[in-house]
């Protein structure tokens, strides 16, 4: 339904396919919405309330019911509210003002996207599987050549000293390499965690092939198990990641590890305000004080007031008593009340 | 067509409005007002403008006052519970009668010569206005009168409890002349169409029936003739109500319907109600056909020239449920509304 909140931001298109108001730049839900909007607010005859079609029709019915003349369309912007322009919901309105609006609804969006993204860090809406990831390409890349080169050194010299050794290793060893390289690039987010090694994981994997049964268990003590080889990656940064939501977490790194399982980066202190709060209450529950229940019930009681209003809805009577008229309640003030011995 | 035009007397009583009526022949109006003043106006034709003429001090807020056998005679009851004739001219009182509370309603009846006063000590006081040295016929109430009006032949008397006694004024005329000592039957005994206290009543120009209206924004039409046929063409209706804001939980505010006024012409009539607003209601095709501008207060009084070319309005704050206080000082404002020649024709039933 209309009154269901979507979603806080609607992208663009939602943004201009919404009907508006020519008089006042309101836009609304739908047609419907949008044209009971203009025959209340700028359709309306203020003599007699009677809501017209369009500001003719009022012009027409202030001319022959009230014999008056309708200079302006009520409650519209100074340069809208002309009679000579025959508006109907979204029906007549002109082509420059049209492109104006939607200028205006497109400039609006994206500075309200920047303002959002400054605000928050979050990317876009609908970029948010991109957005990361271009983030950390645009940092990586020199570090990623950089990374490659020194693996390229690395990996030539081990190749050098495999060369020297054992054959068979070799194309383990190729298989550890190959894997340090996409590595970063898949699964970026995995490396500026404070838990994670500072270095790229599977390098050091990759920088001892020549022991692969014993050398990884003594670096990575983690695991427990021997690792498969060939597959040190992929068992490495499973448990050092912070327990929670590890995908989620993934965009944020500077983000506390503490508040990792919580998605959206602002929770962070609304968290950290709700730890105060928690603070309170326990410092409130120790010295015997219960305001926040207190208050919940007094919220309580008020909706319930409110829906007992609202059940009963009807009508409020300015003057409600059946028995005794205004004039007699008059009557008995000081003001009015007349006494017999006074005036004799 | 000659335009509507709409203003304001320029002197207006200091407090709240009790009651206008309009003189017999010239565009005159005299108006009662709780600052114990009543008030005589003057229509300037075509000045568009009203003078007060003078103001006749009482002793007691006015709480009604009508016009006699010319314009120059006048009729008031108020809160000293008196009677009295005013004369517009020397501005001398006489005190006709005294009832035992304060007088609520006087109404005069030009084809009888009757002067009707209703009181809340429950009676009405008759006096034959064309011999006033002759005493008059008090008439018990069942209940405490609040409207008062009077037609060619009936009379209306509202009360309390939703009782509406009806009265033959011939009758009445006869049992004032031979002052009788048994008091006469009402004609008809009702109970209101509304179920909340009335407000106000007035008859139609054509002696066929009148309206009520009630504190609950609402009017109601009936017919005199007591054949079922003709009740079955009552009906009541809502007005003067408004639609609350959302914010405070929706629904109607309510405003009682202070007064009722015939067109003498027409056979439309004007309501006017505590949401400041007069409108102009078709009895016959049962529908409103104007409303006209609402005005800063409460409407507390309307009146139709006898001719039907104006219709003054009294605007002064309304008395609300819990109102500790009340003051209709600087409030309090009288309107004049010259009418179109067919503003206040009606298109008939349709």
């Amino acid at each position: 339904m209309g009154h269901k909140k979507k979603r806080s931001h609607p992208d663009l298109e939602e943004l201009l396919a919404r009907p508006w108001c020519y008089y006042c730049e309101r836009d609304f839900e739908d047609l419907k919405l949008l044209i009971s909007h203009q025959k209340a607010k700028h359709f309306k005859c203020e003599r007699c309330g009677k809501r017209l079609n369009t500001a003719g029709g009022l012009s027409v019915h202030m001319n022959q019911v009230h014999k008056e003349t309708l200079q302006c369309v009520e409650n519209a912007l100074p340069n809208r509210s002309g009679l000579d322009i025959e508006i109907f919901g979204m029906e007549g309105v002109p082509e420059d003002i049209l492109q104006q609006h939607n200028q205006r609804i497109i400039q609006n969006f994206y500075q309200a996207q920047a303002e959002r993204a400054a605000a928050t860090g979050n990317p876009p809406r609908g970029h948010a599987v991109q957005g990361p990831a271009k983030k950390i390409k645009y940092e990586t890349p020199e570090e990623l050549k950089k990374r490659l080169a020194e693996h390229r050194a690395k990996f030539a010299a081990q190749k050098a000293a495999a060369a020297n050794g054992t054959a068979p290793q070799v194309p383990q060893a190729d298989g550890a390499a190959a894997a340090p390289a996409p590595f970063p690039a898949a699964q970026p987010p995995a490396y500026p965690y404070p838990a994670m090694p500072p270095t790229v994981p599977g390098y050091p994997a990759a920088a001892i092939p020549p022991f692969p049964p014993t050398a990884p268990a003594g670096v990575y003590p983690a695991p427990g198990a021997p690792p498969v080889p060939g597959a040190p990656g992929a068992s490495f940064p499973l448990p050092a990641r912070p327990p929670g939501a590890p995908g989620a977490g993934a965009a944020l790194p500077q983000r506390p590890p503490f508040y990792n399982g919580a998605g959206a980066p602002g929770e962070g202190p609304v968290q950290k305000v709700g730890g105060d709060d928690i603070d309170q209450l326990i410092r409130m529950a120790e010295a015997g004080i219960k305001p926040q229940a207190q208050q919940q019930q007094g919220e309580k009681k008020e909706e319930g007031a409110a829906a007992g209003e609202k059940k009963k809805k009807e009508v409020r009577m300015v003057y409600a008593d059946t028995e005794v008229s205004p004039e007699e309640k008059m009557a008995l003030l000081p003001r009015y009340r007349w006494v017999e011995e006074a005036a004799a | 067509m000659a335009p509507a035009t709409q203003f304001e007397v320029a002197q207006p009583p200091n407090d709240a409005i009790s009651a206008i009526d309009f003189a017999p022949e010239a565009p005159r109006f005299l108006v009662s007002s709780w600052d114990k003043n009543v008030y005589l106006y003057e229509i300037a034709s075509g000045s568009e403008q009203a003078t007060l003429i003078n103001a006749f001090e009482h002793r007691a807020p006015v709480l009604s006052v009508c016009f006699g056998a010319n314009q120059d005679e006048a009729f008031t009851a108020g809160m000293d519970r008196q009677v009295k004739k005013l004369n517009l001219v020397t501005g001398e009182q006489t005190v006709l009668s005294k009832h035992s509370e304060p007088v609520r309603c006087v109404v005069y009846s030009s084809e009888h010569s009757l002067l009707i006063s209703a009181s809340w000590d429950s009676t009405l006081h008759v006096h034959n206005a064309a011999n006033l040295s002759q005493p008059h016929i008090t008439i018990p109430l069942p209940g405490k009168p609040h409207a008062l009006a009077a037609s060619r032949t009936k009379l209306v008397v509202a009360m309390t409890a939703r009782l509406v006694h009806i009265y033959d004024l011939p009758t009445l005329l006869s049992a004032v002349r031979s002052n009788t000592q048994t008091p006469p039957q009402p004609w008809q005994q009702r109970e209101s169409s509304l179920k909340f206290l009335t407000r106000a009543v007035a008859c139609m120009p054509n002696d066929a029936g009148y309206a009520t209206s009630s504190i609950e924004g609402r009017v109601a039409v009936e017919w005199f003739d007591d054949s079922a046929e003709s009740q079955a063409r009552k009906y009541a209706f809502k007005c003067h109500r408004q639609a609350a804001p959302e914010a405070e939980g929706g629904g109607d505010i309510v405003y009682p319907v202070n007064a009722l006024a015939f067109h003498p012409i027409y056979g439309t009539f004007a309501s006017g109600g505590g949401d400041g607003t007069v409108a102009l209601w078709d009895a016959e095709a049962k529908r409103r056909m104007r409303q006209y501008q609402r005005f800063p207060d409460s409407v507390a009084a309307l009146a139709f020239s006898r001719d039907g070319r104006y219709l003054a309005i009294g605007v002064c704050p309304g008395f609300e449920t819990g109102m500790e206080d009340y003051s209709g000082e600087g409030r309090t404002k009288v309107f004049v509304r010259e009418l179109g020649e067919t503003e206040a024709k009606g298109k008939g039933a349709k």
